[in-house]
């Protein structure tokens, strides 16, 4: 397992993501418009229950159990999801806006990366979804890591950002077997794995990354995990609110959840009916492992005091009054970089 | 084996694949083995070889020719399926490669170890016209130096791939890569990697310990 003097993390209070998609796009515009990224999305956000970007990913194996790797399968490019083209000229600029809509052209995709946006479960009137937000998880025991070959995935000692050495890797993509998040990209073009690098330039610079700083919904917190005074460490080690996805992975993500509290149940007549959850206990579990029950108790119990006039530190810093409380220090303005390119 | 001397060829004339330069020219089967799941240098690629074939190519035919001066072989084997583009995530490219000791002494089966590198003259499907020069001091090191002194090009038809890579015999570079002499004898080893079977990396068909190649020694000719 690599060792790190100081771990970069971020939390992001599921609660509060409207699924706008300004983070997948924030990264989008930053570090994926090369050749080779046209189908990448470093930041996804999908509608859970579903089944994901890529499709299924949480079924593709990876990562570890028992300490030992557990196999994983590659994903294919059409489970990510194709960058589709669109009759754009026709619609647009050919004087039949009128009567043609925009439609895909060439084959008829059968899946994307927000493909089953909105579905989720359930019945009318309780049928239930939630946003997910991912990102590569910056893991204390990476796979991907473990997996190369060619040492070309480096886990930094000085903040815990894993990155991938392009002019190491071979393009092997034993790393994106065994990351069992899915979130490694093979690049067709540039014949290298890529995923997200966690903004390290800007980061490097005291600026959060992309997707935190552009949130409009306040989801995403970022910070030292060792700072004491900063919002990861009091949500996730203080106030224990915070979880990573799918623990059972074996991989230690350094990417946490405030887990969604969905509103209460209606019953036949329409009542509401507080005896049993929206959202399955049994299906938080599976994503967030048994400790998230406790935490639902947290925010309730918390959410109760504040009603009944008291305060609640945790919720003050879920609320994030003051953007800057959300970014542990890195919340310098992004004009003012200097970018180096290379 | 031995890599007959022909008179002075171009690398471009070697690579045709309707080259006459082979012809009448000795060929010698060399027989291929999978790779030890054991060697392979990570868990994850050891976990998930486990009990898969490795090698798909058993058997590859290699022959060889150089005019003093730069010294090609031409490799063929069987493969039902012909991997080239990478339009796929889970498409991989075939591949082959012969292997040299830069020094006397390096290992084969590791891919040499540190200080005793080993010398590769690698080509893919997926890279026309060009090889890979490659040299690694153990599992896992490889480097490629360059992309244009080792020069290859293939032909896949009707199940089998014929392919030709070259390389001067020697090259100017403070690296340590294997420099030829004609008239001399070096070891040298061949490898052959299946994409349809995923096979990267270490996950190949490799002929095993160094076999013993000959390099003709060129007639002594005045003007040249
Ligand atoms: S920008 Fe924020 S609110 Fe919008 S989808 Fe991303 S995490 Fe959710
Ligand atoms: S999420 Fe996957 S790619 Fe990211 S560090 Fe963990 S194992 Fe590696």
């Amino acid at each position: 397992m690599p060792e790190v003097k100081r771990q970069l993390s971020m939390v992001l209070d599921l609660n509060k993501c409207i699924g706008c998609q300004t983070c997948t796009i924030a990264c989008k515009r930053l570090w994926t418009r090369d050749e080779g990224m046209d189908y990448m999305w470093w930041n996804t956000v999908n509608t859970m229950p579903g089944r994901g970007t890529p499709r299924d990913w949480e079924q593709l194996g990876g990562g570890f159990q028992e300490g030992q790797p557990r196999p994983g399968k590659l994903p294919r490019r059409r489970d990510f999801g194709d960058a589709w083209n669109f009759n754009y000229d026709e619609v647009f600029y050919g004087g039949k806006g009128d009567r043609v809509h925009l439609k895909v052209v060439g084959e008829e995709p059968d899946w994307g990366p927000n493909w089953d946006e909105d579905q989720g479960a359930g019945e009318y009137p309780n049928a239930y979804y939630f946003y997910l937000p991912r990102i590569c998880n910056h893991c204390t025991n990476p796979a991907c890591v473990e997996a190369c070959p060619r040492t070309a995935i480096v886990k930094r000692e000085e903040d815990g950002i894993v990155l991938i050495d392009e002019d190491r890797c071979r393009g092997y993509r034993f790393c994106m077997e065994a990351c069992p998040y899915k979130k490694i990209y093979f690049n067709h073009a540039q014949k290298v794995a890529q995923k997200c690098i966690f903004c390290f330039p800007r980061v490097e610079q005291g600026v959060a990354p992309a997707c935190a700083r552009m949130c409009p919904g306040r989801v995403r917190f970022v910070g030292y995990r060792d700072d004491e005074n900063g919002p990861i460490h009091k949500l996730v080690d203080k106030w224990k609110v915070a979880l990573p996805l799918h623990p059972d992975f074996g991989t230690d993500p350094n990417v946490f959840y405030v887990p969604p509290l969905a509103p209460p149940r209606f019953d036949e007549n329409g009542d509401i009916d507080e005896s049993k959850p929206r959202i399955p206990n049994e299906y938080l579990v599976s994503l967030f492992g048994p400790p998230v029950l406790g935490v639902l108790e947290t925010l309730k119990s918390e959410m109760a005091k504040t009603r009944e006039g008291g305060k609640s530190e945790v919720l003050d810093i879920l609320i994030a009054y003051q953007w800057k409380s959300m970014f542990g220090g890195f919340d310098r303005d992004p004009g003012s970089l200097t970018w180096n390119k290379t | 084996m031995e890599a007959r001397y022909v008179p002075r060829f171009e690398i471009e004339d070697a690579l045709d694949p309707g080259a006459t330069l082979f012809d009448g020219v000795r060929a010698t089967d060399v027989d291929l083995i999978g790779t030890p799941v054991g060697l392979q240098p990570t868990a994850a690629i050891r976990v998930s070889w486990t009990g898969r074939e490795i090698g798909a190519t058993d058997r590859v035919r290699v022959a060889a020719v150089h005019d003093g001066q730069t010294l090609a072989f031409r490799l063929e084997w069987l493969d039902d399926s012909e991997n080239q583009a990478l339009l796929d995530t889970t498409a991989f490219p075939d591949a082959a490669a012969i292997l040299f000791p830069s020094v006397a002494g390096a290992p084969s089966v590791t891919m040499g170890a540190p200080g005793l590198a080993v010398t590769a003259w690698y080509w893919r499907a997926d890279e026309p016209g060009r090889g890979r020069h490659v040299v690694a001091e153990g599992l896992g090191t490889s480097r490629t130096l360059d992309v244009e002194l080792v020069r290859g090009r293939g032909v896949w038809k009707e199940g089998r791939w014929q392919i030709v890579i070259a390389r001067a015999l020697r090259v100017a570079t403070d690296e340590p890569v294997a420099q030829l002499t004609a008239g001399e004898t070096t070891g040298f080893g061949v490898a052959v990697w299946d994409g349809q079977h995923g096979e990267r990396a270490g996950i190949k068909a490799f002929s095993g310990d160094w076999r013993e190649l000959r390099l003709a020694a060129a007639p002594a000719v005045m003007g040249r």
